[in-house]
């Protein structure tokens, strides 16, 4: 099924069998003085999603952009398979797709078009691209922009159409940027059900986001970084371990209010905007309550909400950000 | 369709090659056109507006225009049509992609680089082409001309397109910062069309100046194409050639190791 041209030299030995898995070894870069990626080690198995969070600017892109050949590590290692990814950039554009975070330059192609002309290039055989390209644009939903021109598209319609030229012929290892920005609630979800058909297919899929509670949904297993550093990895439910026993005690302040004397109960707590989440032990939800009406009653607080912690907990404690959407779980 | 799919994944080798750099040459040919499809009979219209403009306007200086004047103006336009597609409109396109953020993606793409700037070379002469032959037949029809055209028209206008498309492109790729890009191309195409002696002889020029342009391309384009559209208004074309085969060379050795680093 692959689109080998007569005379082709094909250079890489290609075996459906083999050790697939993708491995970074203490990659480092730093731009100047900057540390942008500093001594980072992952390895990511074929058919599984693997998530990258950290807050803007942690080195995440950094990361993906050496992974792909669009940067060079000062130091360290990245394989797939048999393959030195930073030594054979080729190689690396051939075994990897990428979805970047800005939009896709496509305002002059019909969506369908230029999601197959990508299979192409690809190196899908023509007949194969066409019939999953088909499908990609059934499996998203977006029959009814097949025929529409890019520049005509919605930011969210043309995210998909990205998501999709990037998946209508994946790489071994599929990074995806960010891929549900600006899309509509039911497509993100009909696009998570694709990311995980990637795995399925058999490739290791790299998912860059800072929306927190989205990944927990999507991983199989996910990596922390901050400042550069891994600083945590594992499967969302190992992550949340620690947090295990507690609970999310959200206090929405009067606006301009300043963060109230916190009782001792309180174990930790990080204040955006006027939102205090406060993570208290599930012993102490009966006075965490009285506290929260207390603070209504004498109008330092609007109103409250207690819940299970997230994996937004987590990273709140280790990054000490909230990820994009912090504010929705109120 | 999913065993299709499945089985690429577990065999997509990885390829190299002439057929596959011929194979992706063809696929990002295709991708530049499709990207410009748009913007395409605009620019087309734009360089043949520009190129039978620069003709017409130019005879305003004159009352009546010496032939010789008028040849070499005829050819000049034509020449002054390929350069700015190659060396202003061409990195402009290239920093629009740049201030998009889209270049991630487009250098992400499966293909040797070098068939990138390949494609781009084609597009670029692609679109060209009809803004020459429309400011040739202007200037023909206004100051009433008769070209001699000789197939050297061929080898001499790729040579320019090529030139002007490679620098441009070099240049594009090696700046960072498009608006300085953008600063570049207004200042050459200024020094270019004031200072070159494109749309008249060299010998107008002030010495050291016509010395100076003696070593840079844009007097060497106009020569070949003056020559294969003229008898007897250019001799000694042979120098120019080499000069412009050269700087192709040299600006396509700067150009595939401009777009292969990586910082």
């Amino acid at each position: 099924m692959i689109a080998a041209v007569e005379g082709e030299v094909v250079t890489g030995r290609l075996e459906s069998e083999g050790d697939w898995r993708f491995h970074a070894r203490t990659v480092t870069k730093a731009f100047g003085d900057l540390l942008a990626n500093d001594g980072i080690t992952l390895q990511i198995r074929p058919g599984e999603v693997y998530g990258l969070l950290g807050p803007n600017g942690a080195g995440k892109t950094t990361l993906v952009k050496q992974i792909i050949g669009l940067l060079k590590p000062s130091s360290g290692e990245l394989t797939l398979g048999p393959y030195d990814l930073i030594e054979d950039p080729d190689a690396a554009r051939q075994l990897c797709s990428y979805l970047p975070q800005a939009q896709m330059p496509i305002d002059s192609f019909k969506a369908r078009d230029v999601i197959r002309l990508t299979g192409m290039i690809r190196g899908g055989e023509s007949g194969a691209v066409t019939a999953r390209t088909n499908e990609m644009i059934e499996a998203l939903d977006i029959g009814e922009w097949a025929e529409t021109l890019g520049i005509k598209l919605s930011g969210g319609v043309k995210r998909l159409v990205g998501f999709a030229m990037v998946s209508v012929w994946p790489g071994r290892v599929v990074i995806l940027d960010e891929p549900t920005n600006d899309v509509d609630p039911r497509r993100r979800r009909l696009l998570w059900e694709q990311v995980r058909r990637l795995g399925d297919l058999g490739s290791a899929v790299l998912l860059v986001t800072h929306n927190v509670l989205e990944a927990e949904k999507s991983v199989d297993r996910l990596a922390i970084i901050n400042e550069g550093r891994l600083i945590a990895e594992g499967t969302p439910s190992s992550l949340k371990a620690e947090d295990r026993g507690r609970l999310r005690l959200q206090l929405m302040m009067v606006p301009g209010h300043p963060t109230p004397e916190l009782p001792d109960f309180v174990q930790h707590h990080t204040r955006v905007g006027n939102n205090v989440m406060n993570v208290i032990s599930e012993a102490d939800a009966t006075v965490g309550i009285g506290w929260a009406q207390e603070l209504m009653a004498r109008g330092v607080a609007e109103e409250y909400a207690l819940g299970a912690t997230t994996l937004e907990d987590v990273y709140i404690r280790l990054t000490g950000h909230t990820s994009s959407n912090g504010n929705a779980t109120l | 369709m999913t065993s299709m799919a499945t089985a690429s994944i577990a065999v997509h080798p990885v390829r190299s090659g002439p057929a596959h750099w011929l194979q992706s040459y063809v696929h990002m040919t295709r991708w530049e056109l499709g990207s410009l499809r748009l913007l395409l009979p605009l620019i087309v219209a734009l360089q043949i507006v520009i190129g039978g403009g620069f003709a017409l306007g130019i005879g305003l200086f004159f009352d009546e225009m010496p032939v010789r004047n008028a040849l070499f103006l005829a050819t000049g336009v034509a020449v002054v049509t390929l350069i700015t597609v190659g060396i202003v409109m061409g990195p402009q396109l290239v920093s629009n992609h740049k201030v998009a953020g889209t270049y991630d993606f487009l250098w992400s793409l499966p293909v040797p680089r070098t068939t990138q700037a390949a494609a781009w070379l084609t597009v670029n002469t692609i679109i060209a082409i009809p803004g020459m032959v429309a400011a040739l037949f202007i200037a023909d029809w206004r100051y009433d001309l008769t070209l001699q055209v000789s197939p050297a028209i061929v080898p001499a206008v790729l040579l320019t397109i090529g030139t002007a498309t490679l620098i441009g492109y070099a240049f594009a790729h090696a700046i960072p910062k498009p608006m300085i890009t953008n600063m570049i191309t207004q200042l050459l195409i200024f020094v270019i069309l004031g200072f070159s002696p494109i749309n008249f002889p060299p010998e107008n020029l002030p010495g050291w100046l016509a010395a100076v342009n003696e070593w840079l391309p844009f007097q060497h384009m106009a020569a070949v194409i003056r020559a294969a559209l003229t008898e007897g208004l250019v001799d000694n074309v042979g120098r120019s050639y080499v000069v412009l085969v050269v700087y192709t060379a040299i600006s396509a050795l700067v150009a595939a190791w401009v777009i292969g680093r990586r910082d």
